[in-house]
């Protein structure tokens, strides 16, 4: 049985930011013309979708050793024939990094001062960037945008080159870390990537929380079941009968966020345009809804009035959520999309925590992640009205913000526990049914959560 | 009931540490008194109103973030009524009322995180004494009345404990209005805040009274 291959998330994600501006501005002292400027851009697009590729093959190498741990035999010879596949694909891969890496060089884009930069792999890590999706894709927003190259944005490629080369060997060193350790005993792969990934913590703890053998149930899992995003929805739908859904594609997201803007002010004091709204919209999407499951770039989520998330997907029709956003059912603008901010404090914070529970998702599970997104998300329908369980309070100002807030940090670990839990126990029972999962003031959040 | 105790009503304000303050405001509240006809004056053939048929405490008022609407409100009615700032100049031209008392609320207003408050005092137009001191409350993220509920007596908890701390003779009452009579429904709109300043406006000359 051919191992499933595991969805890669977009190889932009996978740049972090560095945190230190380089000072060596002084090192370039010839005006890059546009021409080279867009050559080196193409060259890095291309090097950041090897490591992609690098990445990929990394991860279904792992997936096909574990298989192969505990696989019965008449597998085993077609997990070894895929490994062989696997690595001669992979050094194709780091060839074609490398040649690329010469040719960067070669065009002065990095040079000797930069490749010597120190390790700290704990803010390079690949798997969990919080900032790091989106830095890197504002970046390369920006980087394409100016064609004539100024200092700062010569210094800015240089350092995205830096960062590439530096994933690459990142990418080098565990593979061959990884292939190591396999002739040695199956257990030791999970300590060896501990110690040489878990530099920010929080992912070495959720690894560590899941141990081998509840990994090794829920890999089951995932292989058996890989639900469509369609069936994902529906469940939801059931669960949460107050949430109401909607997909759209990306395009027809922004249209109704505008259309949101002009509505927010006028239907204030008038609700019945506002429910006509609300199903034209229905119906006007609603086809989409049922027809182009496989298009839905943007999922949103509204409980009528106390907030609207919005979720996006990459790539369109696939169950991997790469952002999230929380807004007021109000608020309308061009502001309102899954890497927008609200104007609201309270939602300001809770897509803050959002976005942290998403990167746990991801790495935890990533073919659920999609579904215990959503369900986190739903669990926020009592955002201003379940207590905190801490202090057991609702509004508390909190004394660094000096913000007035209702709890706005809900648990996402507690889903997951009990999700792979529920895989043991036979009677299925819902797994953290949401009005369990505790919320925490900001001040008051367990250092875990 | 002085300047001071406002002062320390915005110093408690203030205290809460990111209250940014953001300017004044005003909100005039008009009571209307109806205006007896002579019948023997009148040469239209409509239909003069006898006296008592007239509404006995007919409001209007202009709300602060709202300078081009104009509110009407009939308490023993149950009525409500919204229309544009010009009918006041109609309602000059028909000359069936008069006003008979014209309040003006104003102070500051002050932005502390989601909350909007207004902290202003209730003066009489052309008399300058001071009437009494109200606080306006808005959470901005949500408009369901429902919902804000239990955030807004909570924010009234924190409130009345720190004003407790300034000790301040009289306190702060919060009137609960059903907006249900009134024909209004869940989603908060300026007609809800415009009855709640006539609710208060009543409150106010209840207290005063007893």
């Amino acid at each position: 049985m051919m191992p499933q291959a595991q969805q890669t998330t977009s190889a932009v994600g996978a740049l972090a930011a560095p945190q230190d501006p380089l000072e060596s501005a002084g090192d370039a002292t010839t005006e890059a013309p546009p021409k080279q400027v867009a050559l080196a851009m193409e060259r890095l697009t291309r090097a950041a979708r090897v490591i992609a590729d690098i990445r990929l093959g990394a991860d279904r190498l792992l997936e096909a050793l574990f298989m192969a741990a505990d696989a019965r035999d008449q597998s085993n010879s077609k997990a070894v024939e895929f490994i062989l596949k696997e690595e001669s694909s992979m050094r194709q891969h780091f060839q074609d990094l490398r040649a690329l890496g010469r040719q960067l060089e070669d065009s002065g884009v990095l040079n000797g001062s930069l490749k010597s930069r120190g390790n700290s792999w704990g803010l390079h890590m690949p798997l969990v960037c919080p900032d790091g999706a989106v830095v890197a894709y504002a970046w390369k927003r920006q980087l394409a945008g100016q064609a004539g190259a100024s200092a700062v944005d010569r210094t800015r490629k240089r350092m995205l080159a830096s960062d590439i080369a530096e994933d690459a060997k990142f990418f080098i060193r565990i593979f061959g870390l990884a292939l190591k350790a396999f002739t040695d005993q199956k257990r030791r792969f999970f300590p060896h990537l501990d110690d040489e990934v878990s530099g920010d913590g929080e992912i070495g703890i959720a690894k560590k929380r899941l141990n081998s053998q509840g990994l090794i149930m829920s890999q089951r899992e995932e292989l058996r079941e890989k639900k469509s995003l369609s069936d994902i929805l529906k469940d939801l739908e059931h669960e949460f009968p107050n949430a109401r859904i909607f997909t759209y594609q990306r395009l027809d997201w922004l249209k109704r966020a505008s259309l949101l803007s002009s509505s927010a002010i006028e239907n204030s004091s008038d609700p019945l345009k506002e429910q006509i709204l609300n199903h034209s919209s229905n119906t006007r999407f609603g086809s989409v809804n049922v027809a182009a499951a496989d298009q839905a770039a943007v999922i949103e989520l509204l409980v009528p009035s106390v907030f609207r998330a919005v979720v996006s997907l990459h790539p369109a029709g696939s169950t991997n959520p790469d952002a999230v956003s929380f807004f007021a059912t109000d608020e309308g603008g061009n502001h309102i999309h899954a890497r927008g901010l609200s104007v609201h404090h309270v939602f300001r914070h809770v897509t803050e925590h959002a976005d942290k529970a998403l990167q746990y998702f991801v790495c935890v599970d990533n073919n659920l992640s999609l579904s215990l997104l959503l369900r986190w998300i739903c669990s926020h329908q009592t955002l201003f009205s379940k207590t905190c369980s801490k202090c057991d309070r609702l509004l508390v100002m909190d004394k660094s913000l000096a913000l007035l807030l209702p709890p706005v940090h809900r648990a996402y670990q507690e889903t997951t526990t009990t999700v792979s839990s529920q895989t043991e126990s036979t009677p299925p029972t819902k797994a953290a049914h949401p009005d369990h999962i505790s919320a925490y003031h900001i001040g008051c959040s367990a250092d875990d959560c | 009931m002085s300047s001071q105790i406002l002062a320390e009503v915005c110093q408690c304000v203030e205290g809460f540490g990111s209250a940014a303050k953001e300017g004044r405001w005003r909100t005039t509240l008009t009571i209307y008194r109806p205006v007896a006809r002579d019948p023997s004056s009148t040469a239209t053939s409509a239909p003069v109103p006898m006296p008592g048929d007239l509404p006995r405490d007919f409001l209007g008022l202009t709300l602060h973030d709202r300078p081009g609407a104009y509110f009407f409100i009939l308490r023993h009615h149950r009525l409500i009524l919204q229309a544009d700032a010009n009918v006041q100049s109609l309602m000059d031209k028909l000359q069936s009322y008069k006003a008979r008392v014209v309040l003006h609320f104003e102070g500051f207003q002050y932005q502390l995180g989601d909350f909007m408050l207004r902290v202003g005092k209730c003066v009489q137009s052309h008399a300058d004494t001071l009437r009494g001191i109200m606080m306006e409350v808005e959470y901005l993220p949500l408009s369901s009345i429902d919902k804000s509920r239990q955030i807004m007596e909570d924010f009234l908890d924190i409130w009345q404990d720190a004003v407790i701390k300034k000790s301040l003779p009289g306190q702060f009452i919060n009137v609960e209005l059903n907006f249900a009579d009134y024909g209004l429904q869940d989603q908060y709109t300026p007609q809800h805040t415009a009855l709640q300043y006539a609710t208060c406006i009543v409150q106010l000359m209840a207290t005063v009274r007893s």
